[in-house]
């Protein structure tokens, strides 16, 4: 655990970068400190392996104040990334990651070891260890700078930025891996962005600090999104709050219907009736494999033959048990039907989430959020589309996506952009 | 060309005190130890304020200015100022020539390193002598050699102007072919000084491909 | 050696006339080789960032030029040139000159950002309304800190030429020798670094009229 105590940094100039900081980073989390530029985030974080040392107040490290720690010392304890990975140019990759424990005085070979073996476990080929960094994309470089990081298997990690300079794509694999790592090694991770998409994605907590470095607010991403704190914090976060912290909300509640779902081998004549039967005007088309196909209109339906001679209108799926209610409800802007098919792990379709299943679902989040939502109405409105108009905050902009696609097209980007970041700040201005 | 037929084919430049193996070794005495003591100032001193910043501005500015000092005007006065008993007139004004490139490339050289890296450097628990050693070295040893190759050739071309005050050397065939109007002697004294440059150029290219890691000079290469 | 003083004042005054005429000559045999080798180093330079392939070679011929000794090139000089010409030190400091600046013009033309030059052709500049507008005023700060390094040592090299004959501020070394006199020594020493010295600070004064945004980059 890590424990800011009144921690402030001040500079000779009468600058100060952080103010009073007192929070607890707990072992094992991912705690990510967001802010805009000038906040104090790196400051904070680089005052932790004293790259920068506190003016005022104490860091403990488990207990242990900082200060009394030789900076070597306790940096080669500490793993630590920066944002262009920071390799030696005039070191091979393998020679990079195993800087650290030939520090740490470990014998050649078994530094060599283990840096091989973290090469492999940041996804990196094997090829790559003899290269040298300038051979490396900006992507594969912040691969390595993770490993180089995690090198001496430190139990702290600290990242500064580390993955803002690489495209979006790259930035979105990147961040997986690092879930995925977190959730087989559970180190105690501070990382530092800007981007309110990366720390919601990858924080267990998130701490927003303000310009003067004050802490704003201090949540897992769930609570944060649907409870900012104040002003601040609400326009920080930007629009689509609503839709995005529909992420932190299983899937897993919502009704599905299983009388929508018709095998292709069904003769037309019989699929009318039974249509007929379930009031809905699509159904979804299901393989021998119960995989899904596609959807077919009702009115559409021949006298006879069977569905398999049909043209099927596209569809979406979302994973039951899995996806969150924003996988869900995507799912259902890629039909024409408004609807979206649930599948099980393998594919197959296990029912279909109606836009009246949705809405119920959805209507329990907004009400779960009471009265702190109603008043940011302004905030998710702010935006374009007026969706909110009516009902106010989530459940209204969550409403209204059911009747038209259109206003909510937007979002289709938010779940792999940082865009929003720009738009907080526009919407600050 | 004839002239240097003469020069190179007469065996009498070929032995003795003053024949060519001699000079030679002279020439590459004063070049040497001049470079030597060059190194040991400019090295250590370019080294510190590239790594602290402290007092660079002052150091680089007066090794600037020291590149203007004339070497034939300080070797003549150095002379006249402490005769010719030992060589060490002569190796003042040289050692004057060869600090500033040295210490101006090593500062800059150690400066201009990439502040991530050595952000990086000091966050994985490097010392600050560990940094420097195993970082910014040899990040910088490109410029740091620039500098020992300019140095090093400025002094073997100029180590000719010893011969103008009775010292030894190649000059010796240079300035006493003109005093004596021996053409042969001087041009063929010429060729020689240049040969022996071009060598020390090579020599600079060889150590550079075997010292610098493919990591920093492909890198340069290719932008 | 102790009665001797390092500068006896009289002896200037009454060797003004010939000082002011040696300085004279100094500063054209220094100058104008920076003069003729930065106007041949600018389309060489430009030529090597066009044709890519051009560069080394000539980098590599530039190097082996720069490496021969000013004394030994003033000498075969020598029967071209004539002895005690101007000439005979000029020629071999222009190419030292263009040793120094080719690389500094391709380095400078080499400094200018990418994402600038794009941007350039994109608002549709020719291309050499590109060069002179955009890319050589981005290129003059690493340009002129080559001419200063050049112009420094071209002045301090002219004197070597006292050796062959024609030396500017060079032959009050030569006289001081021949006749073990300290004053003309030291006045040729001082002359030449305040020379070098006033140089360079023009060249200075040159890059902040000429690059007002990048003021930071003068010190160096």
């Amino acid at each position: 655990m890590i424990t800011f105590n009144g921690v402030t940094k001040r500079y000779a100039d009468g600058t100060v970068a952080v103010d009073n900081l007192s929070l607890e980073v707990p072992t094992g989390e991912i705690t990510v400190f967001v802010g805009p530029s000038g906040c104090g985030k790196t400051t904070s974080l680089r005052m932790i392996n004293r790259m920068i040392d506190a003016t005022e107040g104490q860091i403990l490290l488990d207990g242990v104040d900082v200060k009394t720690i030789d900076p070597p010392t306790l940096r080669r304890g500490i793993g630590y990334v920066i944002q262009q990975a920071g390799l030696f140019p005039h070191r091979k990759i393998v020679d990079n990651v195993a800087t650290v424990p030939l520090l740490l005085g470990w014998e050649k070979k078994k530094a060599r070891d283990r840096a091989m073996e973290l090469l492999e476990r940041v996804g990196l080929d094997l090829k790559m260890a003899d290269r040298y960094p300038f051979q490396l994309s900006g992507g594969q470089q912040q691969r390595v700078g993770v490993a180089r990081a995690l090198a001496a298997d430190p139990p702290v990690l600290l990242m500064d930025e580390p993955f803002s300079a690489v495209d979006p794509i790259v930035r979105t694999s990147l961040q997986e891996e690092l879930l995925r790592l977190q959730a087989e090694l559970n180190k105690t991770i501070v990382f530092v962005t800007h981007d309110i998409d990366e720390a919601v994605k990858l924080g267990d907590r998130v701490a927003v600090l303000r310009v003067g470095g004050h802490l704003a607010q201090l949540d897992d991403p769930a609570t944060l999104l649907a409870r900012p704190a104040d002003d601040f914090v609400r326009e920080f976060l930007g629009r689509d709050r609503g839709i995005r912290r529909l992420s932190f909300l299983s899937a897993e509640g919502v009704r599905l219907r299983t009388d929508l779902l018709v095998p292709v081998a069904t003769e037309a004549g019989a699929a009318s009736t039974s249509a007929r039967a379930t009031g809905e005007p699509w159904l979804a088309v299901v393989d021998a494999g119960n995989r899904p196909l596609g959807w077919v209109a009702v009115k559409d339906l021949p006298e006879s033959g069977t569905l398999a001679e049909l043209e099927f209108a596209p569809y979406g799926t979302f994973v039951s048990g899995r996806d969150s209610l924003r996988g869900a409800l995507d799912a259902t802007l890629l039909s024409p039907s408004g609807n979206a098919v649930a599948v099980d792990g393998e594919g197959r379709a296990v029912g279909v989430a109606t836009r009246e299943a949705l809405d119920e679902a959805l209507a329990e989040v907004a009400g779960g959020v009471g009265g702190a939502v109603r008043g940011s109405g302004s905030v998710s409105v702010g935006g374009s589309d007026g969706s909110a108009e009516g009902k106010g905050g989530v459940g209204g902009s969550a409403g209204s996506v059911g009747g038209s696609g259109g206003p909510v097209r937007g979002t289709g980007s938010v779940a792999g952009s940082s865009g929003s970041m720009g738009d907080a700040g526009d919407a600050g201005e | 060309m004839n002239w240097l037929i003469d020069f190179f084919g007469d065996p009498v430049n070929w032995s003795g005190p003053d024949g060519i193996p001699a000079r030679l070794l002279e020439h590459l005495e004063f070049a040497g130890l001049s470079l030597l003591l060059a190194m040991l100032i400019a090295l250590p001193l370019g080294l510190l304020i590239g790594h602290t910043g402290r007092g660079a501005l002052l150091v680089v500015s007066i090794a600037n200015a020291a590149r203007a000092l004339p070497t034939l005007g300080l070797l003549v006065l150095i002379v006249l100022l402490m005769g010719v008993g030992t060589i060490l007139p002569v190796l003042i004004p040289l050692v004057a020539l060869a600090v500033p490139p040295i210490l101006v490339n090593t500062y800059e050289g150690i400066r201009g390193v990439d502040p991530d890296l050595r952000d990086a450097a000091y966050g994985m628990g490097l010392r600050g002598r560990q940094v420097l050693g195993r970082v910014l070295v040899p990040v910088a040893l490109p410029l740091i050699l620039l500098g020992l190759r300019l140095a090093a050739i400025q002094v073997v071309a100029t180590a000719t102007v010893a011969a103008y005050v009775g010292l030894g050397g190649l000059g010796r065939f240079i300035i006493d072919g003109l005093a004596t109007k021996n053409f042969p002697s001087t041009i063929g004294g010429a060729v020689l000084v240049a040969l022996l440059a071009l060598l020390v150029q090579l020599g600079f290219t060889l150590v550079q491909r075997a010292t610098v890691s493919p990591g920093v000079s492909e890198r340069q290469t290719i932008r | 050696m102790s009665e001797e003083p390092l500068v006896r004042w009289d002896w200037i005054g009454r060797n003004w006339p010939t000082i002011q005429g040696l300085l004279a000559d100094h500063i054209v045999m220094a100058l104008v080789p920076i003069v003729i080798g930065l106007l041949i180093a600018l389309p060489l330079g430009l030529a090597g960032v066009r044709w890519r392939w051009l560069y080394q070679p000539t980098v590599g011929v530039m190097n082996v030029i720069y490496s021969l000794p000013s004394l030994a090139v003033f000498i075969v000089l020598i029967p071209v040139t004539g002895l005690a010409t101007r000439l005979t030190v000029m020629v071999p400091l222009t190419f030292y000159a263009m040793a120094v600046l080719i690389p500094a013009v391709v380095d400078g033309l080499g400094s200018v950002p990418d994402h600038v030059r794009q941007s350039a052709v994109a608002m549709g500049f020719t291309p050499l309304r590109r060069l002179l507008q955009v890319e050589l005023p981005i290129a003059v700060p690493v340009v002129l800190a080559g001419l200063r390094v050049a112009t420094v040592a071209s002045v301090s090299l002219v004197s070597v030429g006292a050796l062959v004959g024609r030396g500017g501020l060079g032959y009050l070394f030569i006289d001081g020798w021949q006749r073990q006199f300290y004053t003309p020594i030291v006045v040729g020493i001082v002359l030449v670094v305040v020379l070098a010295g006033v140089a360079d600070l023009l060249l200075i004064l040159a890059q902040r009229l000429l690059t007002p945004w990048s003021r930071a980059r003068g010190s160096a």
